[in-house]
């Protein structure tokens, strides 16, 4: 390597001038074991490798900012194939390329446009892999829009960290972005406040009661619900519903329309229909641009040292002027997470099993879906298997001071928790 | 119901007169966005013209945001040849083969690949020459954008785009390392739709007739328990009020001790303790009595100067202001009525009674309003029915934004000094970046040192200010200019560090805030920033300068 950190033959003369300038001298605000130079850009351009989760609106800024920052090694992880309501912000797809799996659409177009940069897709689940295989980054980035696998994520690379091994702690970055607003953070697993420690920040989406909308809609919204959720079911026997085939969607937008007519209630439209049906976020390309661009500013630092970095939530909101607040969530002692394991909750002496599940499905702390209860000793509750099902329904009649002593532990494990939570029992 | 007996097929059939309601590609390929600012906002993206000035990895950021949502026009303007540090930093070039080659059109075509439907241009000419060509250069764009262009072009050009109302708006944007700030030029920005917080009022202290009527009407304590659980809480409100005022003289509760017992009162109409409805209308229960008046910030826009020196020039958004103020000035004293019910517990019918309420009453103030607009002298011809109707649904959250000249804060030694003192960081960015631009330009050739800069700092300042620290850190960050500075490196003792790098994350975050302000100011929709938005990518902080 030359003195001007130029190691790959793609790297031609002067590429890095303006990245350097920051890497070759401390700032006022530097931190004293910064190593300008050539040591650090080394460590950026041959030896850091990074994991990017999500090839999305954030996934695709995400991956371009980081070639162009000068990281070399880059693995992207994206379930998802494209579609054409992708291509107001994802811009690495195109027309021609709906239908393909985003990390490898995206992979290709950064090597194609940023020469000497290795990006590596896996077309899967994040779920699909284990430590060994999130031990060997230095970095991980999230730009994701599901808060379950946010909490996988976390849970993993908690569980990963050995005080033994400073190596084992891998610093993770979290964007996220709705419409104008959107947040980034840099958690330290172990260190700072971890994605389970702040659960409460992320809104939960709206969740209609079943008996309004078999009985009472009032809202366009109700009657959508009704046509997705109780009509298609009926109608269409065990046909699974596409949420992506206009077919579908026009027969749910009708079966609503007609149910609406029947009640009296305006505003069923296509564009609710899809939204409610499907769960959809606005998206823009500027707000993604902001927030991904933090996110990997954070990582050029934190790989660099060559600035102090975000301590450690940045929240931005750009509907009203621009405001944006940076602050320092704290880490909760009883997060089930990164703290001691076991969550304190009060409960009447008389509710029943099946209201406790009801509370821990609403309490946005907890939010665990479908959940199944045990003590130490015994089922409370199982969801699954059927035979299990069964056998433990009628417990959910039952006080759940039936099962446990005051100070009593139940332990909570559902498909929306990566981790069992100990749940310690007091009664009010 | 529907039948029980229907299946897929009938059901398919059924669809078909619906399917027209299907979205067209483009309704699909915009989605997430028209959820933001509707056909309305895109229709007026779709005919906005931009012109941007350099072809830096900013500008293509920038535009890069404004192609994908799907702006009509872009022209670069940008005489610079691709040099190896552009092919490294920009990802609208591709790399090594663009060297050499026109750094505008190579950006122009890369950029266009984003969106078919979006036109754009490389015009090859230096920023001097179209400056040179004045305002009628300019007039064919809807906004100009410029990233890091020299001081002195840059006072000429916002010089030139200031001296008449109907030329485009114009966008600075500077950024040095992890430093950055941007401001927009304009006179004024009236805003319909700016999408606010805080709902519409419901008006439950000033009920309107068919509204008091409807709640004086149902038989409260008789009704069936399945029916009084599902009254909506804004009919219980205006009852429980009207219960409470006959009672007590035609007096609502003032006290603290009175609204307590105003809240028992909601409580004791309950007949089973789970009545969600009720306590729907317990939480709520100040809107019964808090007086629904004008918004303040609405209230204050009555008093704006665009209602002073009204005209029949005047644009149509101060006609409707003038008609919306003499609305106000008549009893009850609030905005028209909101449509918009929100959602309340409540079954289907009790809900849709309700809404049909509002609605009715909402369509009778906006004819009211229409009237007076009708005797005003713009007539109801002079402004378009969507419009008033826009405004009136919308009257809640009307804003006036009235700019200044870019570089009035460096004009005025004074409200620097403020700045600095109520939010140092954010001033302590712009001073660094105004003077390093500043110096720049006079001395190019040779490192600018840091007393230089803090003597510039200085002299904008008025005599005897104290420099906080943050301006210390700003200007250890960007005060040493060096486009060929890998060749002195050796040389430069002093603390050398950024003030041309174009790093890609600031380029990217710019782009991605540049590009949504000026979204909002070409759909009208939303509120833009008014004054300086200083940005410091170290500890990851934003901030607005009040000009």
């Amino acid at each position: 390597m030359d003195a001007n950190g130029v190691s790959a033959s793609n790297d031609w003369q002067g590429r890095y001038n303006h990245i350097d300038q920051i890497l070759e001298q401390p700032g006022p605000r530097t931190d004293e074991s910064f190593g300008a130079g050539d040591t650090v850009k080394d460590f950026l351009r041959n030896q850091c490798k990074v994991l990017v989760i999500g090839a999305g609106g954030l996934g695709c800024e995400i991956l371009a900012n980081l070639a162009l920052t000068g990281f070399k090694e880059i693995h992207v992880i994206d379930m998802d194939t494209i579609d054409i309501s992708n291509l107001n912000r994802q811009f690495l797809f195109r027309q021609k390329d709906v239908g393909k799996p985003k990390a490898t659409v995206a992979a290709e177009f950064i090597m194609k446009r940023v020469p000497g940069v290795t990006v590596t897709p896996y077309f899967g689940k994040i779920q699909d892999k284990d430590e060994d295989y999130y031990m060997q980054f230095h970095l991980v980035i999230c730009g994701l829009d599901s808060v379950e696998a946010r909490r996988w994520i976390n849970a993993t690379l908690i569980n990963m960290v050995d005080s033994d091994s400073p190596e084992s702690l891998k610093p993770l970055i979290d964007g996220g972005t709705e419409g104008f607003r959107g947040q980034a953070r840099v958690i330290l697993p172990t260190v700072t406040a971890c994605i389970e420690c702040t659960l409460n920040m992320h809104t939960k989406p709206t969740a209609f009661p079943i008996c309004t909308i078999a009985n009472t809609p009032r809202l366009p919204e109700h009657c959508i619900e009704w046509a997705s959720v109780l009509e298609w079911p009926r109608v269409h026997g065990d046909k699974k519903m596409d949420n992506d085939d206009p077919e579908h969607i026009g027969w749910l937008y009708s079966t609503a329309l007609k149910r609406a007519k029947e009640f009296n209630i305006d505003g069923v439209t296509w564009s609710l229909t899809q939204g409610v049906v499907k769960n959809i976020i606005p998206a823009i390309a500027s707000t993604n641009a902001v927030i991904a661009a933090a996110c990997c500013n954070e990582a050029f630092k934190i790989a660099t040292s060559s600035a102090a970095y975000l301590d450690n939530y940045f929240m931005y909101m750009g509907n009203d002027s621009i405001y944006t607040l940076t602050f320092q969530p704290e880490r909760r002692e009883d997060c089930p997470v990164c703290g001691n394991n076991s969550l304190p909750i009060e409960i009447s002496k008389d509710m029943t099993v099946e209201q406790l599940i009801e509370t821990l499905g609403e309490r946005p702390d907890v939010q665990a879906k479908k959940p199944s209860l045990a003590t130490a000793t015994s089922s409370i509750y199982l969801q699954s298997p059927k035979q299990l099902e069964e056998a433990t329904r009628p417990n959910l009649e039952k006080k759940v001071s039936d099962f446990v002593e005051e100070s009593g532990q139940i332990i909570v494990t559902s498909v929306s928790l990566p981790f069992s939570l100990q749940l310690i029992v007091h009664f009010v | 119901m529907t039948s029980d007996s229907q299946d897929i097929e009938s059901a398919t059939t059924a669809m078909s007169p619906v399917i027209t309601d299907a979205p067209d590609s483009k309704t699909r390929r915009y989605d997430r966005q028209l959820r933001l600012w509707a056909a309305s906002g895109q229709s007026a993206l779709e005919s906005s013209r931009i012109l941007v000035l350099s072809g830096t990895a900013t500008s293509t950021s920038i535009l890069k945001n404004l192609v994908l949502p799907g702006i009509g026009h872009f022209t670069i303007l940008d005489d610079a040849k691709v040099s190896n540090e552009d092919a490294g930093n920009n990802f609208f070039l591709e790399g090594p083969e663009s060297i050499g080659k026109p750094r505008a059109s190579e950006a122009v075509r890369l950029l266009r690949e984003l969106n078919e439907s979006v036109d754009g241009a490389a015009e090859l000419s230096d920023i001097s020459s179209a400056i040179a060509k004045g305002a009628s250069y300019f007039a064919d764009y809807s906004l100009v954008i410029a990233h890091n262009i020299p001081y002195s072009q840059l006072n000429q050009l916002s010089e030139i785009l200031w001296s008449d109302v109907t030329l485009p708006h114009l966008i600075i944007v500077r950024s040095a390392g992890f430093l950055a700030e941007f401001s927009i030029q304009f006179h004024e920005h009236t805003i319909i739709e700016s999408h606010p917080e805080m709902p519409p009022s419901l008006r439950l202290d000033k009920p309107f007739p068919a509204l008091l009527e409807h709640a004086r009407s149902l038989d409260f304590e008789n009704m069936d328990v399945t029916d009084h659980g599902h009254i909506p809480y804004a009919v219980i409100l205006v009852r429980a009020m009207d219960d409470w005022k006959a009672k007590n003289g035609g007096k609502a509760p003032t006290t603290t001790a009175e609204r307590d017992a105003f809240k028992k009162s909601i409580y004791a109409m309950k007949k089973k303790s789970d009545e969600e409805n009720f306590d729907e209308a317990v939480t709520q229960f100040r809107r019964a009595f808090v007086e629904t008046k004008v918004p303040m910030d609405v209230a204050d826009l009555f008093q704006d100067q665009g209602l002073t020196s009204l005209t029949p020039q005047s644009s149509p958004f101060f006609h409707l202001l003038a008609a919306l103020r003499e609305f106000c000035s008549r009893p009850p004293h609030t905005l028209p009525l909101s449509a918009a019910l929100p959602d309340m517990k409540a079954d289907t019918k009790n809900y849709v009674h309700l809404q049909k309420l509002y609605k009715t009453q909402s369509e009778k103030e906006k004819d009211e309003f229409k009237e007076i607009l009708a005797q005003s002298g713009i007539g109801v011809a002079g402004v378009e029915m969507g419009m008033v109707d826009d405004f009136v649904k919308n009257c809640h959250g009307l804003r006036i934004l009235r700019g200044k000249r870019w570089g009035a804060l460096d004009a005025n030694p004074t409200a620097l000094a403020s700045a600095l003192l109520s939010s140092p960081r954010e001033a302590a960015t712009h001073l660094a970046l105004s003077s390093v631009s500043v110096l720049l330009e006079q001395t190019p050739q040779k490192a600018i040192t840091t007393e230089a800069v803090t003597a510039h700092v200085l002299n904008l300042l008025p005599k005897g200010t104290e420099l906080p620290s943050e301006v210390e850190e700003a200007l250890g960050e960007v005060h040493v200019p060096s486009h060929s500075h890998l060749d002195e490196s050796a040389d430069l003792t002093v603390s050398v560090r950024s003030p041309t790098a174009d790093l890609p994350n600031t380029a990217a975050f710019l782009g991605g805030i540049v590009a949504q302000e000026a979204i909002k100011m070409i759909t009208k929709q939303y509120v833009p920033v008014n004054g300086i938005c200083a940005i410091d990518l170290i500890g990851c902080t934003t901030g607005i300068v009040r000009v």
